[in-house]
């Protein structure tokens, strides 16, 4: 970085322009894009010249010309702000310059900084004021020169802090500001562009945007996944007309979880025939099977997959798959996302799968899902601290079981389930035993009546950054039960790949790259059956990803993997959570949905949490600070 | 209550007011635009701008949706309040330059004319201030008006307010509140005609059935009839001819 030109990045200023500078910068903002060298970049945290050549004026006028589409109308200054320095802009770079107006410039550019209603047009102004008042001089030339300047040529990128977090990269600012003003069904076209399950991540994101969010550096992050249903809610979707000719080559997908229903509709947009396998009645997946009814209706699951369906894409459902093979006769390409649905082994003594009460977690909640009848217990034990615990926990309560204890080697600060999940758990009156694991099931005269747990205590941190528990000798304590459940990890199936052809990785997951590739060139996988158990947007993302590498190995083309307004290269650690120059934010309250009272929710499977009404949605979404960062790249020719 | 300082003068005033309602309870005048007491501050027009002198780097916000604090200090005629006021009311006034609102505001800021012009014709008048959006919603019950912001991929017709004609009652609120006249309502003969920025819509009135005075739009009186549970014919009458 120290051999640039000039940079202002991040507020620090390296000027070589006239021999060496003696600042070393340290801030990174990439100066290679692919094969490119980067010529210069200008975006909200300044402005960065790798060419000596590069007329920052013109750079600046194209610069604003696009920030200035990004100004919201809601507040004059900033619309109108930046709709006037365009237009000043625009007059010096075209040789129509009058004197003074670098001054009105300079006034306009702090006017916005300190008087607009949102983030974004403050910030979005700040590399134009670092530009004038470092190449000051070449502003006050252009705007006496009549000769016009020629335009630089440039690429653009768009995103966010949490639209970047997001593993679909979702417009999220775009949605929120749709929903602020009540135009739900633009709102749910925006939502739908990346993200083809809006009911279900409406209501079981895990929500990496939040975590991202801009809006927790002031009060607290936005309710980001809940106002995300209220357009899938409300909305209304009209159905797609897909531009692209069809295509003759068949996809087969073996799995209608998250994965498959992404890599489903990207393919079926492309123009693919494509057919999805699944083993039970409802697609979905471990959404279906292992996500409760009171947290995800299975009418909204069958709502995002009717959307998808009506994209062309034929269900199989109730199919299950015996052998990959069979399928590669009919399809030109395979892709597995088959999940992780294997409880991995317990490593508890005496565990008798036959014995009455002791089940794996996964299989609980899938009799529950498929409508088996489970027969309640008095005491039960949950053995996980993830969300299948919570599941089965709070599933257990619904199905008329009046003590449940989750038992967690791990404190509950380690714990991987949501935290809103286990509030919502010990809300409902499940009870924790933390630092502790059962090591033996004890049963008498076949009946199960608890199990035998030894106390925990926490170690050196292991390979997941989370400190290792360590048993303690001698702490052993029994904990009664009548049901035991485990839910401390999945695997997937690996049964139907074809023998000794497809290479695993050493957690007996299918190996695959980052677009889905197997070691057979025909077979592609994607989600929790190769990467492990993960989230559902992670998985969309991976479905996406194989999507794209299905398209490029049968269309013979090479895979598009950065697209317009997604960021590649090292473009994503230039920290874009970072405000230069921030409006200041009037202080609101964060809203939650509301949820059914305790007392109704654990006597059945009906939903938990509530929609936003309108109000509350416009609220919520009014404390969006609409973080939009816009980056002009210019790239060196040839 | 919380105590504040708004120019030397002391205000107390309940937890979670605006700075401008205190002010307004001081009897302090803070020139607004997009401002109504009975609706939702939209911060739009950014005349309201104050500076907050009790913080450690004193900042200006808008006084109509910033909340008071305990012991605040608050200029509304400082240097910074002045400049950002003169500037904003210029902007304002390249979007309007007819509007004889924001001639007087620019007036009483000491602007005869702006400096800045915006390229395009502005000459709806509008300035987005969404009064007439946050009326038909938030009074009417409505939400007949919506705000077009522009956003991602929306840059082709710019940030707008739009009608929608079907839900539209033709009650005139909006006419009523818009402050630089971008939406107008007359009556002529068996019409109303309300003139938005980008359309014109011609909505039927009803006769009264004793006097046969066009009296109210059909739609509006339909609508109150529904909320009110009462039947059509309750409206048969202008108001005139009711006991």
């Amino acid at each position: 970085m120290s051999e640039v030109v000039f940079s202002s990045w991040g507020g620090q200023i390296v000027d070589n322009r006239n021999g060496q500078s003696t600042v070393d910068c340290d801030v990174q903002v990439p100066l290679k894009c692919g094969s490119n060298v980067i010529d210069a970049f200008m975006s909200w945290d300044g402005l960065v010249i790798n060419d000596k050549n590069i007329n920052v004026v013109a750079l600046a006028r194209a610069y604003i010309k696009e920030a200035a589409k990004l100004a919201c109308g809601e507040c004059s200054m900033g619309y109108s702000g930046f709709q006037l320095i365009s237009g000043l802009l625009q007059r010096i770079t075209e040789g129509h310059g009058h004197e003074g107006d670098v001054e009105l410039l300079h006034e306009l550019v702090d006017a916005v900084q300190k008087n607009v209603k949102c983030d974004y047009c403050a910030n979005a102004v700040a590399p134009l004021k670092d530009a004038i008042k470092n190449y000051r001089v070449a502003f006050d030339n252009a705007a006496a020169n009549t000769e016009p300047i020629p335009p630089v040529e440039y690429v653009k990128r768009v995103t966010a802090p949490c639209q970047e977090a997001c593993p679909i990269h979702q417009d999220i600012p775009g949605y929120i500001e749709l929903i602020r003003n009540h135009r739900y069904d633009e709102a749910l076209k925006v939502i739908k562009r990346a993200n083809c399950l809006p009911g279900v991540t409406g209501r079981t994101c895990v929500a990496f945007c939040e975590k991202n969010c801009v809006r927790a550096d002031y009060d607290s992050a936005l309710s980001v996944r809940a106002l995300k249903r209220v357009p899938s809610d409300l909305g209304k979707q009209k159905p797609q007309a897909s531009a692209i000719e069809p295509k003759t080559d068949k996809v087969a997908i073996v799995g209608a979880g998250p994965a498959g229903l992404s890599a489903a509709q990207h393919l079926a947009k492309l123009g693919y025939v494509v057919e999805v396998f699944d083993d039970q009645p409802i697609p979905g997946g471990m959404t279906f099977a292992g996500i409760p009814a009171y947290r995800l209706p299975r009418s909204v699951l069958q709502n995002d997959a009717d959307a998808i369906a009506a994209l062309g894409v034929r269900f199989h459902p109730n199919s299950r798959v015996s052998q990959l093979e069979d399928l590669n006769a009919q399809f030109a390409a395979v892709l597995l996302a088959s999940g992780a649905h294997v409880s991995r082994d317990s490593g508890i003594d005496n565990w008798e799968p036959n014995l009455n009460g002791l089940t794996e977690g996964v299989k609980f909640l899938r009799d529950i899902s498929t409508g088996k009848a489970i027969a309640s217990k008095n005491k039960v034990l949950v053995i996980g601290g993830g969300n299948t615990a919570i599941d089965c926990a709070r599933s257990a309560l619904r199905i008329g079981c009046h003590d449940v204890t989750i038992v967690y080697r791990r404190s509950r600060s380690e714990m991987p389930a949501n935290d809103d999940e286990v509030e919502a758990a010990e809300k409902e009156g499940v009870k924790f035993v933390f630092l502790a694991v059962p090591v033996k099931i004890l049963a008498l005269n076949n009946e199960l009546i608890g199990a035998e747990c030894i106390r925990m205590e926490l170690g050196e941190p292991d390979s997941s950054g989370r400190r290792k528990p360590v048993p303690m000798a001698g702490s052993e304590f029994t904990l009664a039960a009548d049901m035991v459940l485990t839910a401390i990890g999945e695997l997937a199936d690996t049964s139907i790949l074809p023998i000794n052809k497809v290479e695993l990785t050493d957690w007996n997951s299918i190996k695959a790259d980052k677009h889905g590739k197997t070691s057979l060139p025909w077979l592609f996988a994607a989600g929790d059956c190769s990467s492990g158990p993960a989230s559902v947007v992670e998985a969309m993302a991976a479905g996406k990803r194989a999507a794209m590498g299905i398209h490029g190995y049968l269309s013979k083309q090479s895979i598009v993997s950065c697209e317009d307004g997604q960021l590649c290269g090292g473009f994503h650690e230039i920290g874009l959570s970072r405000r230069r120059h921030g409006s200041v934010v009037v202080p609101k309250n964060r809203q939650y949905p509301n949820e059914k009272p305790v007392s109704e929710r654990i006597l059945g499977f009906e939903e938990v949490e509530e929609c936003f009404d309108v109000q509350a949605a416009s609220r919520e979404a009014e404390r969006c600070l609409r973080c939009y960062r816009v980056m002009l790249i210019v790239k060196r020719q040839g | 209550m919380v105590k504040l300082t708004i120019d030397n003068k002391q205000v107390e005033i309940e937890d979670g007011a605006t700075i401008l309602a205190a002010a307004i309870k001081a009897g302090i005048h803070i020139p607004t635009l997009c401002y109504n007491e009975e609706l939702t501050p939209a911060g739009a027009c950014r005349l309201c701008v104050v500076e907050i002198v009790s913080e450690k780097d004193p900042v200006t916000v808008s006084s109509c949706n910033y909340p008071v604090g305990e012991g605040m200090i608050v200029s509304t005629t400082s240097e910074a309040v002045i400049k950002a006021r003169r500037i904003a009311i210029e902007v304002l006034l390249a979007q309007n330059p007819n509007s004889s609102i924001i001639k007087k505001i620019a007036g009483s800021l000491g602007i005869e004319a702006g400096r800045f012009t915006i390229g395009k014709d502005c000459s709806h008048g509008c300035i987005l201030c969404r009064l007439c959006v946050r009326t038909c919603q938030e009074v009417v019950g409505l939400s007949a008006i919506t705000f077009e912001a522009q956003g991602l991929e929306r840059d082709n017709n710019g940030a707008h307010v739009a009608w929608d004609e079907e839900a539209c009652i033709a009650c005139g609120s909006c006419a009523f509140v818009c402050p630089t006249d971008a939406v107008t309502t007359v009556d002529e003969g068996d019409k109303r005609i309300i003139q938005t920025p980008t359309a014109k819509m011609v909505f039927a009135l009803k006769a009264c059935t004793k006097c046969g005075s066009y009296y109210a739009p059909e739609k509006q009186l339909a609508y109150m009839a529904k909320t009110a549970n009462l039947p059509l014919e309750k409206f048969d009458l202008c108001m005139d001819c009711r006991d």
